[in-house]
């Protein structure tokens, strides 16, 4: 076991949890999620571009439903950012290591999108400045209500020691 | 195309308060000075996944409409700050039939902060 990788943090590895949202998503939250990012993209905002192009309404940018967390239900969670693992180490900062993204479809306005986590692995590594730091890679694989795959998502968190 | 089309994007506060809200996430790195201080940082941080968002722009207003991002491979290597612009440049590596593989980066001045990777699904040029 390292400084970081206690039994307790090692347990986590398997965990799964899963949210559902409660509505479909919407062409609202597709323009203003066009809007935020810059994107401007006729596939994002016009039906009849988008129709033209092979599809059956506007699709979402494809990043958008790995990146938003409109399960949430309550008003300003500000103890809970969306989904974590509710891991916390004293003297860490959290930073977000990378993603891998695999697209199976375009997310559309009608689905209602589930998302299941599962942490994959935890190990612990040193960093150049020779602290500590802990590498958590959890994936997120994203269906609609129907149950077809839309999207999976490997994401990797890096709890970061700050000093000793 | 061997390269895609570049361009720049400046990040104001109000930029990272729109796409806190457009994502529903509200993780106070990106807005309060409060918690900033606290981990002893001076500037909000940019959202790590609203590169994700530019690197796909990048990716459809090069290859068109009807091309489709397969996979994504996004790693992170540096911070980005409310106020910076950043440059997002991308090369096609391979293309070999309907697929096509791109690399891409971001640069904020001379620091590499997103280092990226793509497949895409690319239409016959017939458009069919």
């Amino acid at each position: 076991m390292g400084k970081l990788l206690t039994k307790e943090i090692k347990s986590l590895i398997g965990r799964e949890v899963t949210y559902t949202a409660r509505e479909e998503l919407g062409r609202a939250s597709i323009r203003y999620y066009a809007l935020a990012v810059g994107d401007l993209n006729p596939l994002y905002l016009n039906d009849a571009f988008a129709g033209a192009n092979g599809y059956p309404s506007v699709i979402a940018p494809p990043t958008l439903i790995c990146e938003t967390n409109q399960f949430i239900g309550e008003v300003r969670p500000l103890t809970s950012h969306g989904h974590d693992w509710g891991i916390s180490i004293e003297g860490c900062r959290l930073i977000r290591g990378g993603n891998e993204y695999h697209f199976e479809r375009p997310a559309l306005p009608t689905d209602r999108i589930s998302v299941r986590w599962r942490i994959d692995d935890i190990t612990e590594r040193r960093a150049k400045s020779g602290l500590p730091m802990l590498i958590v890679t959890s994936v997120g694989t994203y269906t609609s209500h129907a149950g077809d795959l839309i999207a999976s998502n490997t994401e990797t968190l890096i709890y970061q020691k700050v000093s000793q | 195309m061997t390269e895609l089309p570049v361009f720049e994007r400046t990040f104001e506060m109000v930029d990272l308060i729109a796409y806190a809200g457009a994502t529903w996430d509200w993780h106070p790195l990106h807005y309060d000075p409060s918690y900033l201080k606290s981990v002893g940082l001076e500037r909000p941080v940019v959202d790590g996944q609203m590169f994700g968002a530019l690197l796909a722009k990048q990716i459809l207003d090069g290859f068109g409409p009807r091309a489709f991002i397969t996979s994504m491979k996004i790693r992170f290597t540096a911070m980005v700050f409310a106020g910076d612009t950043v440059r997002v440049t991308g090369v096609v590596t391979s293309e070999s039939g309907p697929v096509a593989s791109v690399a891409q980066q971001i640069h904020a001045g001379e620091r590499l902060a997103v280092e990226a990777s793509a497949e895409v699904r690319v239409p016959a040029s017939d458009g069919t």
